[in-house]
């Protein structure tokens, strides 16, 4: 399962990142703190694809999902 | 950044002292530093706002400088533009140049900034630099009962922590002598070791550990940011309350400004009316009549609008709403090839396009910026207004339409922005498709700021320097043309024939340029000379029917363009013309600024000059050939 198909309201924590993902990616996504081991919490999943919304502790960024579908969580 | 702005080598006699404010996107480092310097930074409720390194005199002792940093989210971050600031910051600490460092950390959400600050800590501490950690945004904090114990904080840290707000003011008058006394960190905190370089998750547990210990308990702000999320996002409301605000924003500019608009012309009106009753008649009450009140005077009749555009954009801006349009807009923009994070610059050109240029840099994906770049010089900026506020009332009757709902006029100036916005987005939609460019990209990631409440103060001065800036920069270049062009209209004749006056000379050669879409050689000349700035047209026309006309009252320029019976088909051509010509110098330099060469410029300027002119021909035959 991956980062994407959180419904909202759930949470889950992160295990590992695509084999695909980009260097370049994954550190801009460390950086804000998803990173393996961290659990997140889907706020808010708009309709119609838009991107969703994920709570890291007491920040909230919105991914959308060619980046959050290459976060797998368990 | 071109330049990183890092101060030369001071001189000797001078001892200032250098201190950096550095922080997380969006901690509020750009309002600290204005309020430390009095300057004028942009100040945004969104995150990647500041893109240059700006330095300002302190005003409590001019002997210490300020310097706001673009925010980063990490010291070993390797993203473009937050990678030259961290580049800038280091080399500012290798050579010397700071003294002394300020980190920024909001204090609302404390573990975020804390992970940059223990990066800051050690950073310091390897450069043996003064560091001192400014907790911002207190009043928040205290607004909703919440607790930070700094002290506590200080003590772990080993470093000094200063509670302040810059928005109230609080705790700014401590920030001297905190950072005269504070000292560099001596000790690596936590489990010692490389901690910039070390495993991000090992500084977020740290970071985790002491936000839980000394900040703020409770989701209270988190979970109030999720409800207004959940109405703003909704599917129904959400799209619907997106629609209303842009309607609002549009409808502000019409309705507000008008009443004030009106007023100004009169202001015009009376004045020359009275002057020019005490001047003898001749040159010189030709002079003030025609280049003075025609000329200039048609422009300033604008500025209330701008006043009000930047008003509202500007409250947008520090809503925190912006970050959800964002969102919404996501998915429909990327179908032409932007992100959501283009919406921002987009909506900042509908004020202006340089400040939508700037704001650009908050797209990340070098791609979708540049896709970014083709779309801005295309959006409706208040530059046109003017022609379109001038063409509008002197071609389309101001009737009410729909059974009174609307007015005609309301409708024409909401077609044409409408259809700037959509040459815009086709264009990108066309060259993101046929251009495999490899321009690397970045997905779509963004920290959603909190909801705030305006703060009415620092808008209102920001809506005022603007228009004043509008006012003496514009002015100037406005001033220049239209003195030439009247001097150039007036002789040798003494105005008693516009078309035998040098001028109308050299308009004969420009004449069959506009010729395909109905227009004599006056509008040639006004289009020729709005290349330097949109506006120009308006006070260049103002002019030449000032010379030409023999009123002896001041008659409004849309008036005298009615009555010259110029076909409506010509009007039209020419609202389309200038929805699309790329007729701004500043755009253009702004935008090889920001590339760093001329070669999009260039191409921007030649592309939508001949799109605009085909674009022009085909209308003014389509509207001939209908009506
Ligand atoms: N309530 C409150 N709001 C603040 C305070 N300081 C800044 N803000 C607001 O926070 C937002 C961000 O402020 P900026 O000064 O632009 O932040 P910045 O750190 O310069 O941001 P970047 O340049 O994007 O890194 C704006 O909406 C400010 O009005 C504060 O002390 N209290
Ligand atoms: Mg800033």
């Amino acid at each position: 399962m991956t980062l994407w198909d959180l419904t909202q309201g759930t949470s889950a924590t992160v295990s590992a990142f695509a084999a695909s993902i980009e260097a370049g990616y994954r550190t801009r996504l460390s950086e804000l703190g998803f990173h393996p081991g961290e659990s997140i919490s889907c706020v808010m999943a708009p309709s119609l694809g838009a991107p969703k919304l994920y709570r890291v502790n007491n920040t909230v960024y919105s991914l959308d999902d060619s980046i959050a579908s290459m976060i797998e969580v368990a | 950044m071109s330049t990183p702005s890092t101060p030369p080598s001071q001189p000797a006699s001078l001892p200032r002292s250098n201190v950096a404010l550095i922080g997380s996107p969006n901690s509020g480092k750009s309002l600290l530093f204005n309020r430390l310097t009095g300057l004028n930074q942009k100040v945004a409720n969104f995150p990647g706002i500041t893109v240059d390194i700006s330095a300002g005199k302190s005003l409590i002792d001019n002997s210490t400088e300020y310097l706001d940093f673009p925010g980063v989210y990490s010291l070993h971050t390797i993203s473009g533009e937050e990678k030259l600031a961290v580049e800038a910051f280091y080399k500012a600490m290798d050579a010397d140049h700071l003294d002394a460092v300020i980190c920024v950390v909001d204090a609302t959400r404390l573990e975020k900034g804390l992970i940059f600050a223990l990066q800051v800590v050690e950073a310091c501490r390897r450069y043996n630099k003064p560091l001192l950690i400014a907790a911002n945004m207190t009043d928040v904090l205290e607004q909703h009962k919440m607790q930070l114990d700094t002290q506590g904080l200080a003590d772990a840290l080993k470093v000094p922590v200063l509670p302040i707000s810059g928005k109230t003011g609080f705790g700014l008058e401590n920030i001297p002598s905190a950072i005269a006394s504070a000292k560099a960190p001596t000790e690596a905190y936590g489990i010692a070791g490389d901690i910039i370089a070390s495993d991000d998750s090992l500084i977020h547990r740290q970071a985790q550990q002491l936000a839980n210990k000394y900040g703020p308990k409770g989701d209270l702000l988190i979970n109030a940011q999720t409800k207004l999320d959940s109405f703003f996002l909704h599917s129904w409301f959400g799209g619907l309350s997106f629609f209303v605000i842009m309607y609002l924003l549009f409808q502000s500019i019409f309705t507000w400004a008008a009443p004030v608009m009106d007023g100004v012309e009169t202001i015009i009106q009376v004045t020359a009316d009275f002057v020019l009753a005490r001047v003898p008649e001749g040159m010189a009450s030709d002079f003030i009549a025609d280049a003075l009140f025609g000329g200039i005077g048609a422009f300033l009749v604008f500025v209330p609008q701008i006043f009000v555009l930047t008003l509202v954009v500007g409250m947008l801006e520090d809503s925190g709403y912006l970050a959800r349009a964002a969102v919404i807009c996501h998915k429909p923009l990327r179908v032409f090839g932007l992100t959501g994070k283009s919406f921002i610059p987009m909506l900042s050109s509908v004020a202006c396009a340089i400040p939508g240029i700037y704001a650009a840099r908050t797209v990340d994906s070098p791609r979708k910026r540049w896709l970014t770049y083709l779309a801005i010089p295309l959006m409706p900026c208040s530059a046109r207004l003017p022609v379109y506020t001038l063409l509008i009332a002197a071609f389309i009757p101001a009737q009410k339409a729909l059974g009174g709902l609307i007015g005609w006029q309301g409708l024409a100036m909401f077609g044409i922005y409408v259809f700037g916005i959509v040459c815009a987005l086709l264009v990108t939609a066309v060259v993101s498709r046929s251009n495999a460019e490899l321009r690397s990209d970045l997905p779509f990631v963004l920290e959603m700021p909190p909801y705030r409440l305006p703060s009415w103060r620092p808008l209102l001065r920001n809506a005022w320097n603007r228009s004043k800036h509008f006012v003496t920069k514009a002015g100037k270049i406005i001033f220049i043309v239209t003195v030439v062009i009247w001097f150039l209209g007036y002789f040798p004749n003494q105005g008693a024939s516009l078309g035998d006056s040098w001028l109308g000379t050299m308009g004969q050669w420009i004449e069959p340029v506009f010729a395909p879409f109905g227009l004599d050689w006056k509008y040639g000349v006004a289009i020729l000379t709005s290349f330097l700035a949109r506006e120009v047209f308006v006070g260049t026309l103002g002019t030449l029917f000032g010379i030409e006309g023999a009123e002896e009252n001041f008659v409004s320029l849309s008036q005298q363009i009615q009555d010259s019976g110029l076909p409506i088909g010509s009007g039209v051509a020419l609202l389309v013309f200038f929805a699309i010509a790329l007729q701004c110098v500043s755009t253009l330099a702004v935008l090889a600024k920001e590339t760093g060469s001329w070669r999009l410029p260039t191409q921007l300027f030649i592309s939508y000059s001949i799109f605009a002119y085909v674009a022009a021909f085909l209308t003014f035959h389509l509207v001939e050939f209908l009506v």
